[in-house]
């Protein structure tokens, strides 16, 4: 606050000036309330800020967890950008993100628009669908597990009773199989979070709007694609964003879904549910190879920055070029797009 | 509301959570042993690794020490990360700790833990089965993990199924059709051709049971991989495996409730593991009581799991620490044990005892159960499991993408040597 450059009492200067007295004064007489924040502050350094310094720290070194600690320098940094495993999770975070948010979004989408039509029971609608994301997944993964079971599960059966292939689709041992299970967890515990702040969205869209295109004789597909979606545009994108969050970060599903007692979990047949976070699992909780788990972090950090960036242009655009010249967004730009191509 | 303002609420609750703060903070200055009081030894371990008597006893004072036993369970989830974090902390490390059979994760911070031929234990070393004893050493000889359980391996089949089969179905017949690899396999080709039935429910598990079978494993004592090696006891296994999978005799049932649901059905007649998995089989598929048979499996017995006791380097008194670890796992404690809790000893004394009662409660006819691991137990080889033998976990999981019919044999193979080679080198070996 003061700089300490003449040699008058440090004590002295800010009655000096006013507007250091008033900040120094508002200090002083604000200290509870600085003071009741502070716990936050004293724990998020010690359990927050101070382990993700000490992981880069850590990505540098060679540690097992407890032994001695061994500088390595770019050793694990080198290892992780020829290491075919690391990559392969990396595609397969993106093919499982891919194939799970898709379906989801557009799925969460008819929900919401369903969900606000005037029905019966809706509440309860409301609460079913959301119940799948308040439910414990270690849980439900034991569900899945006896529905996807290969040779015994329900799904199998019901496909064979329909009269579908003798066989059945290996769901937890087939490469594809594996990626599809793990899509549709996610896909049915999140579908019913993503509808309820549709909903939200479509709450605020004002009904004018509807009245006046039904008035126009629209039916409820032109409404829906031509009125709600264009409408709930920073809605759509504030689910995508969170769900490309949560798609690069997937742990939780592959890892109780494809738990394999007595192996450690490398993500079933041929890799193929080891996304990301189940690979540094692996490399620090069963190889205790901390030094490159922490390596791991390292890259899913940089590959979210990117996406975070990506998503940013997407919604803000760049403020200005290199020349100074304003720049609209993607999304501003394709919706002048297609606008001026309707006026021609 | 007007009782109290706002500022004497917010004054009120900043030093309540200063107070707790503080409380917290002044935890963290390094308190090395979980416990202060220097006549308390604190030891770490999971339910159903040690007799409850015998802990109850120590509770009041370890025998020939001024010492007591104050016994934890952490949870059971994270063993060794918990374990690793304190000894990484340096703070609040038990004073004895029980270690399940991944000991070998632990050779590379042997100095961590007491050397116990320093209090003599390498005179007890024939009271015990030389192969458990020989897992506890660490490659420079230190003994740092004393035995408590062992796992000789066994056939387990069902009865009812190879009868219905028409094949051989008492132990003593069965253990004859299947004395070596190639027996076993077209036992199960016959098997699978008359009711439809597995041999086992996964490669990988036929797999690690013929390694843990074999006295030469993956790697030598100075790190060494012997895998690569013209005809290696690993490429035998490996081949073996293959031969199993052709054949279709192995279920590809690679996760718990596939397998559960095959035993229970007798998809899967039969499986190859340790004497602690009948108490598995026990709860999971009691509907099958008396159905299950142990045969002899081919060629020889392995070990499967088994647990150990460490003293950290930090321990108050590793005399008396060490006197509680011997004390423990005498053979009369031992067979104390399985009575109490199953646990197999590994002390040769304590089957020859006749203290012991066999556990399994008719659920293998009349067949004793007990009688069966004494027997199998002998024919265990000694074997070293390296440290490394974590990273060579590719061998499973390449050997489960052949079954599931994702790569040709050879491939996996070389993908499998390839991968282990490459971490390998990762951590320092020199190939």
């Amino acid at each position: 606050m003061t700089t300490q450059t003449t040699g008058v009492p440090l004590r002295a200067k800010p009655r000096n000036t006013p507007i250091a007295a008033v900040k120094r004064g508002s200090v002083r007489k604000s200290w509870p309330q600085y003071l009741s924040i502070t716990p936050f502050y004293v724990l998020f350094l010690v359990f927050g800020a101070f382990p993700i310094v000490f992981s880069i720290v850590i990505s540098f070194t060679q540690w097992d967890g407890m032994g001695k600690i061994t500088f390595v320098g770019f050793d694990q940094y080198r290892f992780l950008f020829s290491d075919s495993l690391f990559w392969q999770s990396v595609l397969n975070t993106f093919i499982i993100w891919i194939i799970s948010t898709v379906p989801m979004l557009f799925l969460a989408l008819v929900i919401a628009f369903l969900l606000h039509q005037n029905i019966r029971m809706k509440s309860f609608y409301r609460v079913a669908f959301f119940i799948p994301n308040v439910t414990s997944m270690v849980a439900m993964a034991v569900v899945f597990g006896s529905m996807f079971s290969d040779q015994f599960g329900l799904v199998n059966s019901f496909l064979q009773w329909f009269g579908g292939t003798s066989a059945g689709v290996q769901w937890l041992s087939d490469p594809w199989g594996i990626k599809v299970t793990v899509a549709i967890m996610v896909i049915w515990r999140w579908t019913g979070y993503n509808a309820i702040i549709y909903l939200a969205g479509l709450q605020s869209i004002s009904t004018e709007l509807y009245d006046s295109a039904r008035v126009d004789g629209a039916g409820t597909w032109r409404i829906f694609s031509r009125i709600t979606v264009p409408m709930l545009r920073p809605v759509i994108l504030f689910t995508v964003i969170a769900s490309t969050i949560g798609g690069l970060s997937l742990f939780t599903e592959p890892q109780v879904l494809l738990a394999n007692s007595g192996v450690p979990n490398l993500g079933g047949t041929n890799s193929a549910g080891l996304t990301i976070v189940l690979y540094q699992y692996y490399e620090a909780f069963n190889k205790f190879d901390f030094g490159y788990a922490s390596a791991i972090a390292w890259a899913l950090f940089v590959l979210v920055l990117l996406f975070a960036v990506i998503n940013w242009r997407l919604v803000n655009g760049r403020k200005e070029n290199a020349f100074g010249e304003a720049v609209p967004g993607l999304f501003a730009r394709m919706a002048q797009r297609s606008k001026s191509k309707k006026e021609v | 509301m007007a009782a109290f303002s706002r500022r004497s609420f917010l004054t009120g609750a900043t030093s309540v959570s200063f107070l707790a703060l503080a409380g917290g903070l002044t935890g963290c200055s390094s308190q090395v042993s979980v416990s202060t009081n220097p006549k308390e030894l604190v030891f770490w371990y999971w339910d159903r690794s040690m007799t409850p008597s015998v802990l109850r006893d120590a509770a009041h004072g370890i025998p020939g020490t001024n010492m007591f036993l104050n016994s934890q369970q952490p949870p059971t989830a994270n063993w060794d990360t918990k374990l690793r974090t304190s000894l990484a902390g340096n703070a609040y490390i038990p004073d004895i700790t029980a270690i399940n059979s991944n000991v070998s994760l632990y050779f590379p911070d042997e100095s961590l833990f007491v050397d116990m031929n320093k209090f003599g234990a390498e005179e007890l070393k024939d009271n015990y089965f030389p192969w458990k004893w020989e897992y506890g050493l660490t490659p420079s000889g230190r003994m740092c993990f004393f035995p408590i359980d062992s796992g000789p391996t066994g056939f387990y089949y069902r009865y009812d199924i190879f009868a219905k089969a028409g094949l051989p179905s008492e132990p003593e017949e069965v253990s004859a059709a299947v004395r070596s690899w190639d027996d076993w396999i077209a036992f199960g080709q016959e098997l699978k051709a008359k009711v439809g039935s597995y041999m086992l429910i996964k490669s990988g598990q036929l797999f690690n049971q013929i390694i843990n079978a074999s006295p030469e494993r993956f790697f030598d004592k100075s790190g060494k991989p012997l895998y690569m090696e013209a005809n290696s006891a690993v490429k035998q296994a490996w081949d073996i495996t293959v031969k199993a999978i052709k054949a279709g005799v192995l279920g590809n049932q690679q996760l718990s409730t596939d397998q559960n649901a095959a035993w229970i059905s007798g998809k899967t007649a039969g499986h190859i593991e340790a004497v602690w998995w009948a108490q598995i089989l026990l709860s999971t598929a009691p509907a099958t009581k008396g159905k299950w048979r142990l045969a002899s499996q081919p060629v020889r017995a392995g070990n499967s799991g088994g647990s150990f006791l460490a003293i950290p380097h930090t321990c108050k008194d590793p005399e008396a620490a060490y006197r509680f670890v011997t004390w423990s796992q005498t053979a009369e404690h031992q067979a104390q044990a399985y009575n109490e809790v199953q646990l197999f000893p590994s002390a040769p004394a304590a089957l020859k005892s006749g203290l012991m009662k066999d556990a399994s409660k008719g659920f293998f006819g009349p067949q004793n159960s007990l009688d069966f691991f004494t027997k199998q137990a002998e024919t265990v080889p000694a074997a070293f499991i390296s440290t490394f033998e974590s990273i060579a976990s590719f061998f499973t999981a390449e050997i489960t993408n052949v079954e599931a019919g994702a790569k040709t044999s050879d491939r996996a193979w070389e993908d499998a040597v390839n991968e282990t080679n490459r971490v390998l080198q990762k951590n320092g070996v020199q190939l």
